[in-house]
């Protein structure tokens, strides 16, 4: 038993903060979301040389062979910088999608490329409905010689607008199927729906008779989807804690300067219970992020239902931390000018995503009478 | 990072598992009973696992202890008794005893033939304990004790208390107190029991008028009490981390098999959307308190101290607790209010160490208790933010001068 992380581990966040603190400043973050295409090609070169984009792939297909506690560090560190860019639509739904499902030559054609950066994935999980339940999926697909046809509308595609490829699901006479499609290709139309997030990008995917290549069995994408929503949820939490982080950091920072009444605002109580609320809301999701990081990596058996304790906990408790960060500042926490809006949007933005803490916790009671 | 438990600990907890199966009794009817349950406990190894072997102890790592405790609450074994003595007075007189005070009370504490109590809490002494006004005055051969204690946990059944007095009222307020071991039988010493909201008496109230303490029994020095009982407060081993969250899965067991069998607007109310998120949330929640001590565990072994960061494992799991309990009133309706002639499906059959309160009523009002002693939820709140957030203290008028 050993919940702390190994020296490599510790390491490897030092380095992801020293590279994000450095070239991932809130100037960096504020001028993407300005950015026609939204994030730095720079910064993403960079990545790839770092090893982050291929982090959770096998060393064969480019990657470092590492597991989803260090994927989540680079996470946490992500969502403490409000990173803008496509790295958890390339890296965890394309890269871990292809990796749980993909052939060995669609593996061979698309990991080697996410890690090296020449090539961005996403996946598009969210129709109309917004359930995340894959049988809800209503797209379809109809063979063509070699290979198949989508139809159907796609919600909330993260980054689908620099994506050489998308996961999406859709429904053939067997069941729901995943299928690789080109977001650029024709039958394919994108457009923007733009968040209160403003360094997140996401994209309405219509699809109309798109060319597809089916990954996986016909009618069997139900393991995969599960699966890779699971370490989504996981992979979210771990930015929202990040963000999370980084707003507590900020309150306890303004706390210890900013006087009122002639003293120091930390110095009352009000300010000071709420600090320490914050606190152990974000020691918990902590908690939650790595238990559910490391029972996914190693198989446990009680994996499923520590996805769904991580993101039901975490998605509430980033909420309630970031939204008192803005309390704890008072105005200046209103205020454009100031960056700790950049990490609110942040944990909002993926809040609702990969079920959000209703829809867990519904998985959570379903898994406690099962095994009753 | 490997949350597996090793190969040695899963066959220390088989092991446990076996000899509880093989010893535990099926109920305890009274303390004799509960001190011969004790002492098998003691005999076998598994308690006081934790002191050194010099003193009777196994010297055992936390993970062990934690192992014990686990085993015991999933087989819903009985608490052994004197709690503090174990927990708090024989770790604080291995620290700052002398070697006669070592010789006379330790191998005692653990055969629980000698029963401890704490006589720290005053009535106007609570949130802030170093305002404590009981008095030990030298009177050459030995103190005089004078003053009223108040929340003596098992106070009745005592033999010996660690008190908390002040022998110097002219010092500065955490300057002017010491620390003794007290005799509770003796004339001087009148122990009341106290009623609490839930009918029973764990707390006792302690009066001391011209009470004796022999000049041998002051721990440490004169002054220093105040900073023997700061360490007291850290001994918490993380012995009942994992056993805690245990005992809340066997009652949300419980619960669960009783919102099968209730029903409300004609549908079992386990079927009830509102129910299952609410009970979807406390299992999050559960879950999440077990990976915490996990992580407590985990520094533990490695010979750190969680330090003020115990502040935030008690303010987590005692506000826990009493969001658990409020669920299960709620699915209870007023089944969770019985404290007598209660159906077989709505018991909660847990010992709780005073052996006749095993009901969701008692759980329930005892659940407001947890935000109050050993530091209520504000004074784990004001530690977080001073000691581990290193936010400004607030200006207090007690931070200057003497008590009189």
């Amino acid at each position: 038993m050993n919940f702390s992380f190994s020296e490599d581990q510790t390491l490897l966040r030092n380095s992801v903060r020293a590279a994000l603190d450095e070239q991932c400043k809130p100037a960096h973050v504020r001028a993407m979301m300005e950015d026609d295409r939204g994030y730095s090609e720079a910064l993403w070169a960079e990545m790839a040389k770092l090893g982050w984009l291929g982090l959770p792939f096998a060393e064969e297909q480019g990657g470092a062979g590492l597991g989803l506690v260090e994927l989540a560090l680079v996470l946490e560190e992500m969502g403490r910088a409000a990173y803008p860019g496509p790295y958890f639509a390339s890296v965890v739904l394309a890269g871990l999608g292809l990796q749980a499902g993909g052939s060995a030559a669609q593996q061979e054609k698309w990991l080697p490329a996410i890690a090296s950066g020449q090539a961005r994935g996403t996946a598009a999980l969210l129709e109309d409905s917004l359930d995340w339940d894959p049988a809800a999926t209503t797209a379809t697909a109809t063979r063509t010689g070699a290979g198949f046809r989508l139809t159907g509308v796609k919600r909330f595609v993260p980054w689908a607008h620099v994506a050489d490829v998308a996961l999406v699901p859709a429904r053939v006479p067997e069941g729901v199927s995943l299928f690789l499609v080109d977001p650029r290709a024709a039958g394919v139309t994108l457009t923007p729906m733009v968040g209160i997030d403003l360094a997140t990008r996401w994209s309405e995917m219509s699809l109309d008779g798109a060319a597809a290549e089916m990954m996986g069995p016909a009618g069997g994408a139900g393991p995969v989807l599960e699966g890779l929503l699971r370490r989504a949820a996981v992979g979210a939490s771990a930015e929202m804690l990040g963000a999370a982080r980084r707003c507590l950091d900020m309150s306890v920072g303004y706390a210890k300067v900013r006087e009122q009444f002639g003293q120091l605002i930390g110095s009352f109580q009000a300010i000071r219970h709420r600090c320490a609320e914050m606190l152990l809301e974000v020691e918990k999701a902590h908690a939650a992020v790595y238990y559910a990081a490391w029972a996914l990596s190693a198989g446990a058996e009680d994996a499923a239902m520590a996805a769904s304790v991580c993101k039901s906990f975490v998605s509430e408790a980033a909420r309630q931390v970031c939204g008192d960060a803005i309390q704890v500042h008072g105005g200046i926490g209103f205020t454009w000018e100031y960056d700790l809006h950049l990490y609110f949007k942040r944990a909002k933005a993926l809040e609702p995503l990969y079920g959000d803490a209703a829809y867990h916790r519904e998985l959570l009671v379903r898994g406690v009478t099962a095994s009753a | 990072m490997d949350l597996n438990y090793t190969a040695e600990d899963v066959a220390f907890r088989k092991q446990v598992r076996t000899w509880l199966e093989q010893n535990m009794p099926r109920q305890i009817k009274d303390l004799a009973e509960r001190k011969v349950w004790h002492r098998k406990l003691y005999e076998a190894g598994y308690l006081g696992m934790g002191w050194p072997k010099e003193y009777g102890g196994q010297g055992a790592r936390p993970m062990e202890q934690a192992i014990v405790a686990d085993e015991m609450a999933r087989a819903g074994a009985p608490a052994p008794t004197n709690g503090l003595g174990v927990g708090i007075v024989g770790p604080t007189i291995v620290v700052h005893g002398t070697d006669a005070q070592k010789r006379r009370y330790l191998r005692k504490i653990l055969t629980a033939e000698d029963m401890w109590c704490q006589l720290y809490s005053e009535p106007n002494a609570g949130s802030d304990l170093a305002a404590l006004r009981t008095a030990a005055e030298d009177r050459g051969d030995h103190f005089q004790v004078n003053g009223q204690k108040i929340w003596t946990s098992g106070g009745a059944i005592a033999d010996w208390g660690l008190l908390l007095a002040r022998t110097d009222p002219a010092a500065a307020k955490h300057k002017g107190i010491s620390c003794f071991l007290i005799n509770m039988r003796q004339p001087g010493v009148d122990v009341r029991p106290l009623k609490q909201i839930t009918g029973s008496s764990e707390f006792c109230e302690v009066f001391m008028t011209n009470a004796r303490v022999e000049k041998e029994n002051l721990i440490g020095r004169l002054g220093e009490g105040w900073g023997i009982a700061q360490t007291t407060l850290g001994y918490e081993r993380g012995g009942r981390a994992l056993a805690r969250i245990t005992s809340y899965a066997v009652q949300y067991n419980h619960l669960m098999n009783a919102a099968r069998r209730l029903k409300r607007n004609g549908r079992p109310i386990l079927d009830d959307a509102v129910t299952r998120q609410k009970l979807g949330r406390i299992w999050a929640d559960l879950e999440v308190e077990r990976y915490g001590a996990l992580r407590v565990l985990t520094m533990l072994e490695r010979g750190e101290h969680p330090g003020a960061g115990g502040s935030l494992t008690k303010l987590s799991y005692s506000e826990f607790e009493k969001r658990f309990m409020e669920l299960a009133e709620e699915i209870l309706g007023p089944y969770g209010q019985l404290t007598d002639g209660v159906p077989a499906e709505y018991r909660l059959e847990v010992d709780t160490a005073v052996g006749d309160h095993g009901t969701w009523a008692y759980a329930f009002l005892w659940s407001r208790a947890g935000t109050i002693y050993a530091g209520s939820s504000e004074i784990q709140k004001n530690v977080i933010g001073e000691r581990i957030l290193g936010l400004p203290k607030e200006s207090r008028a007690d931070r200057v001068g003497g008590t009189r």
